[in-house]
């Protein structure tokens, strides 16, 4: 009886070692960089593109951040999961939302 | 259920609590949890950043102008001194997790100061902001103006409108050309870029403020060896979860709202 | 231990084996246990300071029955002031704050947090095997965080009221309304905070505290439906806090971003409130469902009918309940091929109810049904939740929208689900685990007849709602024309006998306290987790980690926990699967 007692419960795994130190630096570098061309764009004119291109650069400097910072790269499929259902249900709101504002001058009738 | 796993730490409280089986149960748990959580703060902010961008949709003109209107340098620097924080406390979570109790406080305290000189720089662009006066309310001024037909009136709009008016002119010439094509109701909507900026960077402040004194706790608590039970560095690993997501929040304000508008290099220094 | 039970029936035949069975009881002969989570600490601090889920649970209990009286004689007095035509006892605005009162209470401080709050807490922990919940700290901090959202909330509505309904809809909330809108909404965010924090802690249970051979397959539906609720909670509230942050800031600092005069759009904040709030519904309803298939199988004697499709329609209702939202603004000003986009979505939700129905009726099906007072209760939940349910497509539909918006059928439709459904499935849940959360057993005769009584309250308060809105009734207006008055006098009826309804719980509940027999560790023969543990239970749940090993409604097994005693019953007569 007592030897079920004492199994170990881990139902989902993600244990894993903290990057290292270089790792850490390349990837703080590599964000450095990207801040760097996100100003460079913030003071250039690109019109209406500007908006879209930084979005861009942000959106890739988030997932630098998250893959490596926030170390979802070692994660388990839950955690994965958990970041998706973010990223899933805010697009959600911003889908419907901005339906809205872009098509409520067509009417139907 | 006595399992190596008990073993008390520095004669404190047991590092597994009393309803877990197993310490890694317990980290998986403690992981779990934030990452749980940081799904809230990214729906809280996707909250704002959606009205946002459907009042942007509906007046791209006016948050170009708002935008336009901040203080790109300090939202430069703060940038860097953020993800340099974000940085540093990736090194404190292996310095924990490597038992480096020096390295760990080392990295912790550079983590708080990073911090504290970004909020710092906030409060210097947020004083700037109000020294310009462009604070939105519903505060009512006079100006000259011309109706349809030419002829000189006296025009009731908000003091916001004639100090944006104000900044934009005297900021350059780029800023300036945006703010002749402008009407005075467009100066009036402008307000509602600055309720936006005002209300995220606020919150993003808040939660700037409740990461450093975590922070700070956890100092604390390395100095006197909470984190000497090296399993204990999940604590540090899921503080420098949040950590990052404010740095994450951040990354994305700043092209929305300080790089919507048109900036120049010129009266930088 | 073992002969205690039933002798266990060998099936001669190969006929399905429906014959009632006892699970071994643990300490049913020994009476309750010296030492369990009620006494073994004392004094107020104890409560205050504890940070076991069980009494956690009874924390939540108290004020809730508390809010949900309150909620209560606001709703009375609206519908005494509408039995007559301008208003019986009621000014204009006294009638504002009473039906916004009735509104924000129930919804805010009653129907969110009373199951995940008081049976959530309680049972998720001891279903799946686990001492406590995954952060036992952070659940007394919810309670507090709740409590003083709370506070906020009573303290609005007691000195000077609100009167904006409970959804807030600026300008009216944000520039016009002269009541405090600010505290209330601090309340609602606070009291969201909260849920967040509760949804966080049962999701964290639930993925990292079951016990050995606890499987998804073998979660009870009560978890399985506790989980999408917090899935709900954790992805919806904080929207909802946004938009409470943004209503304050633009009526504290009069600057626009909902005020059209002003250039803003209200209904930006119809389309943030409603994110939180249509789910929010399932929020309220999905924790009932969850107990109606815990109370169904055990007074049918049956497994569940279906148990992947009952489990996986509660997260289907989780998800799919993202996607509806804006038929709530057919009429606002919305755009209309996004009304039509939303309508269909809006069916889509249908599909994922009926099946759990449609189980649940399967599940009656050759069961040895019995009729206490849970069972009744559980009967009325799926008549009343199946009118609630069916007449909500005639809302979601565009064009009878149109007709039936803002309408009592409304109204109807609403209280159909929430009272008939919810309060129907929490009242089912409290007298299914009151044996198991007091030790002490209720009167039989005096639960059935409130139970009896709800549903005809309930009946004659609603139904004529339905025809009055659909002749065209408005709802939330103080006045109406004469020939809606037999209406209104028959809901007003209705409401009286309710409210007695409600309040034989309240007398019967508290006196079988002192007077109740002890009710045993396992009072109804239920084969759940739970109810392997002592009544009340004791301090960490489990004396030794179970093991699991069958699924949670095996009610046609002989014997289901057989690896700890060691004689296990053969078993011929399947599984109460078909």
């Amino acid at each position: 009886m007592s030897e079920h007692v004492q199994k170990p419960i881990v139902f989902e795994d993600d244990h894993a070692e903290p990057a290292s130190v270089a790792s850490s630096t390349l990837t703080f570098l590599f964000l450095a960089g990207l801040a760097c061309l996100a100003m460079m764009i913030g003071f250039t004119d690109l019109g209406p593109a500007k908006v879209w291109v930084s979005l861009g650069v942000a959106s890739v400097q988030g997932l630098v951040l998250t893959l490596f910072f926030m170390d979802l790269r070692h994660a388990d499929k839950l955690t994965w999961l958990t970041a998706m259902a973010a990223v899933f249900w805010t697009f959600l709101l911003f889908l419907f939302t901005l339906t809205d504002y872009l098509t409520r001058h067509y009417y139907a009738f | 259920m006595a399992t190596n796993a008990h073993a008390e730490g520095e004669g404190r409280q047991p590092i597994v609590a009393h309803h877990f089986n197993n310490i890694r149960q317990q980290q998986a748990s403690v992981r779990f949890g934030m990452w749980v959580f940081l799904v809230t703060e990214v729906l809280f902010f996707g909250g704002v950043l959606c009205a946002y961008a459907a009042c942007r949709i509906w007046y791209p003109k006016e948050f170009e102008a708002g935008s336009t209107a901040l203080n790109p340098f300090i939202a430069s620097i703060n940038t860097f001194l953020l993800l340099s924080s974000s940085f540093t406390i990736t090194l404190a979570i292996r310095a924990a997790y490597k038992g480096q109790r020096d390295g760990l406080r080392l990295w912790l305290a550079s983590t708080i100061v990073l911090g504290t000189v970004f909020l710092g720089f906030k409060a210097k662009e947020y004083y700037g902001d109000y020294e310009e006066g462009l604070i939105p309310g519903p505060q009512k001024t006079l100006v000259d103006d011309v109706d349809a037909t030419g002829k000189p009136v006296l025009r009731e709009v908000s003091v916001f409108a004639v100090n944006l008016k104000h900044v934009l002119e005297h900021k350059n010439a780029k800023a300036k050309a945006i703010s002749d094509k402008m009407t005075w109701n467009e100066r009036d909507r402008t307000q509602m870029f600055f309720v936006f900026y005002y209300s995220i960077t606020g919150l993003h402040v808040i939660h700037m403020i409740v990461g450093l004194g975590l922070l700070v706790w956890q100092l604390i608590l390395a100095q006197i060896g909470f984190f000497e039970p090296t399993e204990r560095h999940v604590y540090i690993e899921v503080m420098s979860l949040y950590w990052h997501f404010v740095d994450l929040v951040w990354i994305f304000l700043f092209p929305l709202l300080y790089m919507a508008g048109h900036h120049s290099m010129d009266g930088a220094f | 231990m073992a002969t205690t039970h039933a002798p266990a029936t060998t099936p001669t035949t190969l006929e399905l084996d429906y014959t009632p069975q006892t699970a071994p009881p643990v300490v049913d002969v020994d009476g309750p246990p010296k030492v369990h989570y009620l006494n073994h600490s004392f004094g107020w601090l104890s409560w205050l300071l504890t940070v076991d889920h069980k009494r956690i649970g009874i924390l939540y209990l108290i004020p809730l029955t508390i809010f949900f009286m309150c909620g209560g004689i606001a709703a009375g007095l609206v519908r005494l002031n509408l039995i007559q035509p301008y208003g019986a006892i009621l000014e204009l605005d006294q009638y504002n704050k009473a039906f916004t009162a009735h509104g924000t209470i129930m919804l805010f401080l009653f129907l969110i947090p009373v199951i995940p709050g008081v049976l959530g807490n309680f049972f998720v922990p001891m279903m799946i095997g686990a001492k406590d919940m995954a952060f036992p700290k952070l659940n007394l901090a919810s309670w507090y965080v709740w409590m003083g959202g709370a506070m906020f909330f009573i303290a609005a509505l007691l000195f000077g009221g609100l009167d904006t309904g409970w959804t807030f809809y600026p300008p009216y909330s944000s520039k016009y309304s002269h009541t405090n809108v600010i505290w209330a909404g601090l309340g609602v965010f606070i009291t969201g905070f909260s849920s967040i924090l509760t949804g966080l802690n049962i999701i964290a249970t639930v993925h990292k505290m079951r016990a050995p051979g606890m499987t998804w397959g073998r979660l009870p539906l009560f978890v399985w439906a506790m989980y999408a609720t917090s899935v709900i909670q954790i992805l919806a509230t904080p929207v909802l806090a946004m938009a409470v942050c943004l209503l304050a800031t633009e009526r504290i600092f009069g600057v626009g971003i909902f005020d059209p005069s002003l250039g803003g759009d209200p209904l930006l904040f119809q389309h943030l409130f409603w994110y939180y709030s249509h789910p929010a519904v399932y929020i309220m309803i999905l924790p009932g469902m969850g107990v109606i298939n815990e109370v169904i199988t055990c007074f049918s004697r049956k497994n569940i009918f279906g148990y992947k499709a009952v489990a996986w329609s509660s997260v289907g209702i989780a998800v799919v309940g993202f996607l509806v939202w804006g038929h709530h603004m057919f009429l606002s000003g919305q755009g209309v091929y996004l009304g039509m986009v939303f309508s269909v979505l809006t069916m889509l939700v249908a599909i994922p109810s009926a099946v759990k129905v449609f189980n649940w009726t399967a599940t009656f099906y050759g069961g040895q049904i019995t009729f206490e007072a849970p069972m009744l209760f559980t009967i009325g939940f799926i008549v009343l939740f199946t009118i609630g349910g069916l007449t909500g497509l005639f809302l979601g539909i565009l064009g009878t929208d149109i007709h039936l918006h803002d309408t009592y059928f409304v109204i109807a439709h609403f209280h159909f689900t929430m009272v008939g459904g919810m309060m129907f499935a929490w009242q089912a849940g409290l007298h299914f685990y009151w044996p198991k959360m007091t030790g002490k057993m209720y009167s039989d005769f005096w639960s059935r007849l409130a139970a009896v009584i709800m549903l005809v309250g309930f009946s004659l308060t609603f139904l004529p709602q339905f025809v009055a809105g659909y002749h065209g009734l408005p709802r939330r207006y103080p006045y109406y024309p004469v020939e809606f008055q037999m209406m209104n006098i028959l809901s007003t009826a209705g409401a009286t006998i309710q409210g007695f309804g409600y309040l034989m719980p309240a007398v019967y509940l508290p006196l079988s306290l002192f007077f109740g027999r002890n009710a045993g560790a396992n009072p109804w023969r239920a084969t759940g987790l739970e109810w392997q543990t002592p009544s009340p239970p004791t301090m960490h749940n489990f004396e030794e980690l179970p093991i699991v090993t069958h699924g949670p409604y095996e009610y046609a097994l002989p014997s289901k926990f057989t690896l700890e005693d060691g004689h296990a019953h053969e078993t011929k007569g399947g599984n109460g699967g078909h």
